[in-house]
């Protein structure tokens, strides 16, 4: 079993990042569990969701010890870091900043998604590019799998015209790690 | 393939499939999904829903909905379903059928949003004025509260009670993967409002209130006989059984699962009506057991005083501890349940009873 914690501001997408997630593992056949902050918690300026997926059935799908931490702001890597597994990833995006004296067993990932969602022309692009790379990074679905199951997502919400850029925009996330 | 659902619009639309056609309640976080989906989705099949001025106007509506044999539902939350109290104590009062959904957060008075468990004694007691029960369902995914849906109206109107189905924050807002169940068209029951006045008028004052009274015992009985549900795993030769319910029931799988792995001998009783309560399982306790711990999403420590009231009746001879491991708010990681259930062991927290 697989654990992911996405965390940005409101607005960054890190809800949906996690939805993509969930939707591909769950097209595979996976058990899969998806918790978000809601209510109070959701009023501090950052969200997070936490996604688990794997073959068996999950036991428990709060939050835990992730083995992947999206944190595409400061405050979300200060705040979930210490919980990431020892031997963990941590994607951050191009603003976030490393503490000095930042784990030194975990393995941090910079993804530039918001320069890179500049260069695609797709500047609400960011959370997409980075839904690829922590695909990528995690290696249990191709781009191809990943990316029929995240525009179908899209398609069932109504939102199939923005299956191009969005298919372009993961893509460019997979190829940057 | 199963689709990935939030768990609220997932019960919702099972409320649908198992019938239900009458909707009325005020929204509240963590279940206000319920009713925001039913707010469109109950005029795609016939029926009627209504954003009450309040919750207590909401149960009264059901009350009307349900005495006309309609499938009738409400959903609140903490506060909220106090405010319903008064409502359910006349659906049981008149031997009407509803089903209540109470997504539990934590705190007293307003509260917070936070998930949990502390309502158990509301809900198992039957927290309204008077002398009765509500049978009270507590599922532990999204899939088996959408698989409970129609069981929980078959229940309410084979007995002519209220069911109380109760999730938790956690349950309505998170998402998995759903198989919804077909559709259901019921019956219109004989014992309906018709609009002729085809029953006699009772007053209040031609009542036999003893002889309900012997009648709604009877019925009691006859429920805790027949409906008890739960799930179990290895409670026959364990030393120490937990006893959980909900999110937490489903996370204690996973520590006892790891804790047998290790070599200790623990087990499970997840509770799937917590009322009745499951005497059944704790029959089939090791006569030898050590103790019984709860895993509790509260401060105080409730669902331990069934524990403890249980395993003293089925195993009558011995005085097994009860053990309660609270955590408050928020589904206990498996890594704290099984440092919990050490400490237990090794006698650092002590029995409530």
């Amino acid at each position: 079993m697989k654990e992911i914690v996405f965390a940005g501001s409101g607005g960054q997408g890190v809800l949906t990042c996690g939805l993509i997630v969930s939707d591909i593992a769950a097209s595979k056949g996976m058990k899969v569990t998806w918790v978000p902050s809601y209510g109070s918690a959701m009023r501090g300026g950052t969200a997070n969701c936490t996604v688990k997926y794997g073959p068996e059935q999950i036991y428990n799908p709060s939050q835990e010890a992730p083995d992947l931490l999206l944190a595409m702001n400061d405050p979300s890597l200060n705040k979930f870091l210490p919980i990431v597994a020892p031997g963990g990833t941590v994607v951050i995006s191009d603003t976030v900043e490393i503490p000095a004296d930042v784990r030194q067993d975990v393995t941090i990932v910079r993804v530039p998604c918001f320069d890179l969602a500049t260069q695609l022309n797709n500047p609400r692009g960011a959370n997409i590019i980075m839904t690829g790379a922590i695909t990528k990074l995690m290696g249990d679905f191709s781009a191809e799998e990943a990316i029929a199951a995240m525009n179908r997502m899209f398609e069932k919400k109504g939102k199939a015209k923005f299956a191009e850029s969005n298919s372009k925009a993961f893509a460019a996330g997979f190829a940057a790690v | 393939m199963a689709e990935m659902m939030k768990g609220n619009e997932a019960i919702a639309e099972a409320a649908i499939r198992a019938g239900v056609r009458f909707y009325a309640g005020y929204p509240i976080t963590p279940s206000s999904e319920i009713m925001e989906y039913l707010s469109w989705r109950l005029d795609e099949v016939g029926g009627s829903f209504v954003q009450a001025e309040s919750e207590l106007a909401g149960i009264n509506m059901v009350i009307g909905a349900s005495a006309c044999g309609v499938r009738a539902l409400t959903a609140s939350s903490g506060p909220g379903i106090s405010l319903k109290q008064e409502g359910i104590s006349t659906l049981c009062d008149e031997g009407l059928a509803a089903v209540v959904i109470t997504q539990v957060r934590y705190g007293n008075g307003l509260g917070t949003l936070l998930s949990a468990q502390c309502d158990y004694n509301r809900e198992t007691r039957g927290g309204g004025q008077g002398d009765y029960r509500c049978i009270v369902l507590c599922p532990s995914s999204i899939q088996e509260f959408v698989d409970l849906m129609r069981p929980a109206y078959e229940l309410a109107e084979k007995y002519r009670t209220v069911v109380v189905m109760m999730g938790e924050g956690t349950l309505g807002q998170m998402m998995e993967p759903v198989e919804l169940p077909d559709f259901v068209e019921p019956e219109r029951h004989p014992w309906a409002l018709n609009g002729h006045y085809t029953y006699k008028k009772i007053g209040i004052f031609e009542r036999d209130s003893r002889k309900e009274a012997v009648e709604l015992v009877e019925k009691y009985n006859t429920i805790k006989a027949n409906e008890q549900r739960w799930f179990d795993e290895g409670v026959e030769d364990a030393d120490y059984v937990f006893v959980a319910y909900g999110v937490p029931g489903r996370a204690t799988l996973g520590a006892i699962r790891e804790l047998r792995a290790q070599g200790e001998k623990v087990g499970l009783i997840r509770p799937i009506t917590v009322w009745p309560f499951p005497e059944k399982a704790f029959a089939k306790i090791n006569p030898n057991v050590k103790g019984v711990i709860t895993v509790e999403e509260n401060a105080t420590g409730q669902l331990v005083d069934d524990a403890a009231l249980y395993i003293k009746k089925t195993h009558k001879d011995r005085n097994i501890p009860a053990y309660a491991l609270t955590y408050v708010f928020n589904t206990p990681p498996i890594h704290s349940i099984k440092e919990d259930y050490f400490k237990v062991k090794n006698g650092e927290i002590k029995e409530v009873y």
